[in-house]
């Protein structure tokens, strides 16, 4: 992915607006369909937020890292990594078994319903690597989001 | 934009009235209010949501957790929503099999 833009984040959830707010300009800079950016927005807000948390659990002071911008195939790439305790994201379906009555958990289910590609790499902390058709669709197919 | 919520009595109902941004750093506001009214006993409550212009699973989960407090007390909770930008992810989350949405606050107050 080529990223041209990367923002610190101090590990405070007041700053996941401001994390949505620069992300979504970014990406109606890069010509973005409206539909996708507020598909881009939830996405982005999800896996800020889950960051941000990971460092609070974890009192971890350094700041939450993201980067992102166009790609070469017309496709705008979000990049967020933690140094948190990181976490085996559910699987895909997890969602279809759950409890309606759980509060939690729906974060990641979102990113993959929203994103058009997702990877969530567990290293030293989390990175996840999202990305977004700048048009509706990818390649002639339609996200999976959309129906 | 900050979040915004009023509440009013509409018959034996309680509407209350979500405005602005909801994730996780406003949720916690929107817990405390569905908090306070199932405490003071409004157990038949309508969320609209036609102002909210930012909806995330932090959101999700509040509701949820409102849900189950009505429920507590053989209550209701039911949502009105329009935008398709939100109901997108009651749908991706399957909550559209947990929550009553309604396209208007009339549909939701007619309703039984």
């Amino acid at each position: 992915m080529k990223s041209d833009v990367e923002l610190r984040l101090p590990p405070d959830v007041q700053y996941v607006g401001l994390a949505r707010l620069v992300v979504t300009v970014a990406a109606r800079q890069a010509g973005m369909a409206d539909e996708r950016v507020e598909d881009l927005k939830i996405a982005v807000s999800e896996a800020t937020t889950n960051a941000i948390r990971a460092h609070r659990q974890a009192e971890e002071p350094r700041p939450v890292v993201l980067s992102f911008g166009p790609t070469t195939d017309d496709t705008f790439g979000v990049t967020i990594v933690d140094t948190g305790p990181g976490f085996d994201p559910l699987p895909p379906d997890a969602h279809e078994r759950r409890e309606w009555t759980e509060e939690s958990g729906l974060g990641v289910t979102l990113i993959r319903g929203l994103a058009d590609d997702v990877e969530f790499v567990r290293g030293e902390g989390m990175r996840v690597n999202m990305r977004f058709a700048v048009g509706l669709t990818v390649n002639g197919q339609g996200h999976n989001g959309s129906d | 934009m900050e979040l915004s919520l009023e509440h009013r009595r509409e018959g034996n109902r309680t509407v209350l009235e979500v405005g602005g941004e909801v994730d996780v750093y406003t949720a916690p506001k929107l817990r405390e209010k569905l908090v306070e009214l199932v405490g003071e006993g409004h157990h038949q409550i309508v969320v609209d949501m036609t102002k909210v212009e930012f909806l995330d699973s932090t959101g999700l989960g509040v509701l949820v957790g409102g849900l189950k407090r009505v429920r507590s007390h053989d209550g209701s909770l039911s949502l009105v929503c329009n935008q398709e930008r939100i109901l997108k992810i009651f749908r991706i989350t399957g909550l559209t099999k947990v929550f009553p949405i309604h396209d208007s606050l009339d549909e939701a107050l007619q309703d039984s």
